[in-house]
């Protein structure tokens, strides 16, 4: 990730980020996206993210 | 002031104390008030003392033991809550400008349960803010510092907590782990710090971080402290979505039935990437006494694992929805390093973020088939000992990567323990790894270890 594209996304969130820490930021931004951007995701057949449904009751059992 | 050896007993000992009259909760209470009105202004692990609560709790354990009500091991067992926790009636600040003045009016379901089990609250530890940035010089709340070297970090988020512990100030605390943050500053204090199965112990009324990170947990000097407190924190809570129906075991009966003929997995792949070589002498030390003890150890592979840095993906893109209004109306009040992190959240893309859980997804199903041909996995807790404040208030210092964060993708049980010590003096841990809900066999190896060893019973010159 350039630091050209950190602006661009900046820009798209409406976030300002001072300029001298935005070298730090694209570092943060490059590691954490590095495997997602690796990833090609048609190889993997996942069914997730998805929502667990639970038939039982919410009794109000807070604290047993 | 009390001997020094009183304040690093074990919970099983205090008990046993408690019952022979040799130690009354009160009397175990004023000791420990006095050595944190003694020490903490020098370690800052303490943002409130709850004295008047603390001696209430205490004279309330001394009543039920003189009834002879023994049925709770935690009986007047002195505690401290990462404040992060709600607690009723008792400011909570999360370590934040913008809660600093925030008393709530309800309580965390894991200090109900502590209540119940008839601890005594010592007070509220400073967390890193919103467990997430850690406060640099000039912020509301100063940060703690490491009982072993006072220049250099406890670790976070839970830096109070392990501060607390290592210091002797206190028997057990309430940690919180999105990415690290019980195993981090345990790992980094010398104590020992379970991140539970994520849905095994309740995160209601515990401040948000990354909901789908987020796990709450124990932290304590011993393995087996550790067993007592998951033993009274474990367990269904309809407050919280996320919360399990699994059947809680017995945690601490198994604990002495040793390792011999379990499996040990170690992955040699990323977790020993840029390790410091005394942290790997000392896991491999570790090791070798595993097998001796008879365990067998062998190399496993954990497919996809260099996919498991999208776990900041998952954790910068849930921490900014939590907090962004708050950051968009009220920027001043966050500390600039938490600001600049939460920020940088609102950069990740909704396809990136929903990419970063389906690798997740992946993680999940190689840590399982890895976990099909072992018991459990080795590997260190952080790759280096404490860093110095110096280093960290560096602007240029980074997020520093960590060998916990996949186990907070797959919601694994996963421990620290102490495995060693730098020629410095500072602190060397192990991670044990388990099945999902197989915490039993987690604190085992790593109660079995500990035994056999003894670098939970060397602590800081204060």
């Amino acid at each position: 990730m350039t630091l050209e594209e950190v602006r661009d996304r900046m820009k798209a969130a409406r976030v300002e980020i001072a300029e001298n820490r935005l070298e730090v930021v694209r570092r943060l931004l490059t590691d954490a996206l590095k495997p997602i951007h690796a990833m090609d995701s048609r190889a993997h057949r996942t069914l997730e993210p998805a929502v667990t449904f639970e038939t039982v009751s919410s009794r109000g059992d807070r604290g047993q | 002031m009390a001997s020094e050896e009183l304040f690093y007993a074990t919970i099983r000992d205090i008990g046993a104390r408690f019952r022979r009259r040799a130690l009354s909760p009160v009397e175990l209470t004023r000791a420990h008030l006095e050595r944190i009105e003694k020490l903490d202004p020098k370690l800052h692990a303490f943002v409130t003392v709850t004295a008047d609560r603390a001696l209430a709790d205490a004279k309330a354990a001394e009543t039920a033991l003189g009834r002879g009500d023994i049925s709770s091991p935690l009986l007047g067992i002195p505690i401290g809550y990462k404040d992060i926790y709600a607690t009723r009636g008792i400011l909570t600040t999360g370590g934040s400008a913008l809660l600093k003045d925030w008393i709530p009016d309800e309580e965390s379901t894991c200090g109900v349960r502590l209540q119940r089990a008839g601890t005594v609250m010592l007070g509220k530890l400073i967390t890193h803010e919103f467990a997430f940035g850690i406060q640099f010089p000039g912020h509301r709340f100063p940060a703690a510092k490491n009982p072993w070297d006072l220049e250099r970090m406890p670790g976070g988020s839970s830096s109070g907590s392990g501060a607390a512990l290592a210091a002797g100030m206190a028997f057990g605390a309430l940690g919180s782990d999105t990415g690290g943050s019980i195993r981090g500053p345990a790992s980094l204090c010398g104590i020992a710090g379970l991140k539970p199965t994520y849905g095994r112990c309740s995160r209601a009324g515990v401040l948000t971080l990354s909901w789908t990170l987020d796990h709450t947990g124990p932290m304590a000097r011993t393995v087996e402290d550790c067993a007592y407190l998951l033993q009274a924190l474990a367990g269904y809570d309809a407050a919280d979505p996320a919360s399990s129906r699994e059947p809680v075991p017995d945690y601490v009966a198994p604990l002495g039935r040793g390792v011999r003929g379990l499996r040990v997995g170690v992955p040699r792949e990323y977790f020993f990437e840029g390790v410091d070589p005394e942290v790997e002498k000392g896991f491999e030390q570790a090791l070798a006494t595993l097998r001796q003890l008879g365990a067998s150890v062998e190399d496993v592979k954990i497919q996809n694992i260099q996919s498991a840095g999208a776990f900041m993906a998952i954790m910068l893109s849930e921490a900014f929805a939590y907090h962004e209004r708050d950051l968009r109306e009220h920027p001043e009040l966050f500390g600039e390093l938490l600001r600049e992190r939460l920020l940088a959240g609102a950069l990740i893309t909704g396809s990136e973020y929903v990419q970063a859980q389906r690798i997740r997804t992946l993680l999940q199903a190689d840590m399982n088939a890895a976990l099909r041909r072992v018991d459990v996995l080795a590997t260190p807790t952080s790759p280096k000992p404490a860093a110095t404040f110096a280093q960290v208030y560096d602007p240029d210092y980074g997020f520093p990567r960590g060998n916990t964060g996949p186990f907070n993708m797959t919601g694994l049980p996963s421990l620290a323990v102490p495995c060693g010590f730098t020629a410095a003096g500072l602190p060397i841990s192990l991670q044990i790894t388990g099945r999902p809900f197989d915490e039993t066999t987690v604190l085992r190896v790593g109660h079995t270890y500990e035994q056999a060893t003894d670098w939970h019973k060397r602590h800081p010159v204060l």
